[in-house]
């Protein structure tokens, strides 16, 4: 178990690191009205082919460190399990070529949902696993919108920027 | 998470890089599988670049790999020094990341009672 779903993030993102992806893209949907939160991963690595698939998704609950098998891990179980216990979901989009998407939904009021914890520290983590790789972030809010990619460059900047679909809140906020 | 972050963010993120260029005398590596993610290796990672910038320590760089087979006793750290001297520091925690911090990469004198193994590589 990982206390923090920005852990769960770093985690599943090494995986698209090492599946050699050039774009990583962190979505986090985090809406109060629905009471839903949402994190998807997605990436343009080699992909899965449907026996990798297939293991991984058969992987579920019983995942323990002594059953751990060679070759077969636990991070997406633990994403899983986590997603599953918080009345949420969990899917996996991927092909070989076709990059991978990891989708977790929980709610947000769940009382064993994790906290969100420290994105930044995740994205920088990211970062240093592997410069090359552009590494984007969206995080919004029922309210808001934060989107940040580590390929940006300067005259880019208006794109980095907080900005406000209902309130006000973003004023000033905007570079 | 508001937007100074979101700068500051982006310039740790651009140093990542800047970090590349030239020939450092520290490597940093930082073992980030999801057992080391969940001892705690992030914040040990983050320690670690936060006191080397606190310190200007220009010629170290810190990176993040996969599992690198010592799973049982993460948050595990291994300093790579130019000349191919490498120590392994298992067993971390902040606080003794940034002893790592001040006796090894700025003083250059392993911690001896942390390090796990040591080789040196061609
Ligand atoms: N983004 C991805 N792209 C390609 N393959 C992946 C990806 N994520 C996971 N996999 C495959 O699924 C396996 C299981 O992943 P995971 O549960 O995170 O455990 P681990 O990373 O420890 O192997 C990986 O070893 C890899 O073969
Ligand atoms: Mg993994």
């Amino acid at each position: 178990m990982l206390e923090e779903l920005s852990l769960h993030i770093l985690d599943i993102g090494m995986n698209s690191l090492a599946a050699g992806a050039t774009v990583l893209s962190i979505e986090v949907l985090e809406s109060a009205r629905r009471n839903w939160l949402i994190i998807r991963v997605r990436d343009n690595g080699r992909g899965m082919d449907a026996a990798t698939l297939r293991r991984v998704l058969e992987q579920r609950r019983s995942s323990t460190k002594s059953k751990r098998r060679k070759g077969i891990g636990l991070g997406l179980a633990l994403l899983r399990q986590t997603a599953e216990m918080c009345g949420g979901r969990f899917h996996i989009r991927s092909a070989p070529g076709q990059g991978t998407t990891v989708v977790a939904s929980m709610r947000l009021n769940h009382v064993d949902r994790p906290p969100l914890g420290n994105l930044d520290d995740t994205v920088l983590a990211l970062c240093a696993a592997n410069p090359d790789v552009e590494i984007r972030l969206r995080y919004r809010t029922d309210s808001t919108t934060f989107q940040f990619s580590s390929k940006e460059r300067e005259h880019h900047e208006p794109r980095t920027t907080q900005t406000s679909q209902r309130e006000g809140t973003a004023a000033g906020c905007v570079a | 998470m508001n937007l100074e972050q979101l700068k500051r963010l982006k310039e740790k993120a651009q140093q990542q890089v800047a970090l590349r260029e030239g020939h450092k005398k520290y490597r940093v590596v930082v073992s980030m599988g999801t057992s080391g993610i969940a001892a705690g290796a992030r914040e040990v990672m983050k320690t670690m670049l936060d006191e080397i910038e606190k310190r200007g320590l220009a010629d170290v760089e810190v990176r993040v790999t996969g599992e690198i087979g010592l799973e049982d006793v993460e948050p595990v750290v291994r300093i790579e020094r130019a000349d191919g001297e490498q120590t392994t520091y298992a067993k971390l925690d902040p606080e003794k990341a940034r002893r790592i911090v001040a006796e090894h990469l700025v003083k250059g004198t392993p911690v001896e009672n942390l390090v796990v193994g040591k080789e040196k590589k061609p």
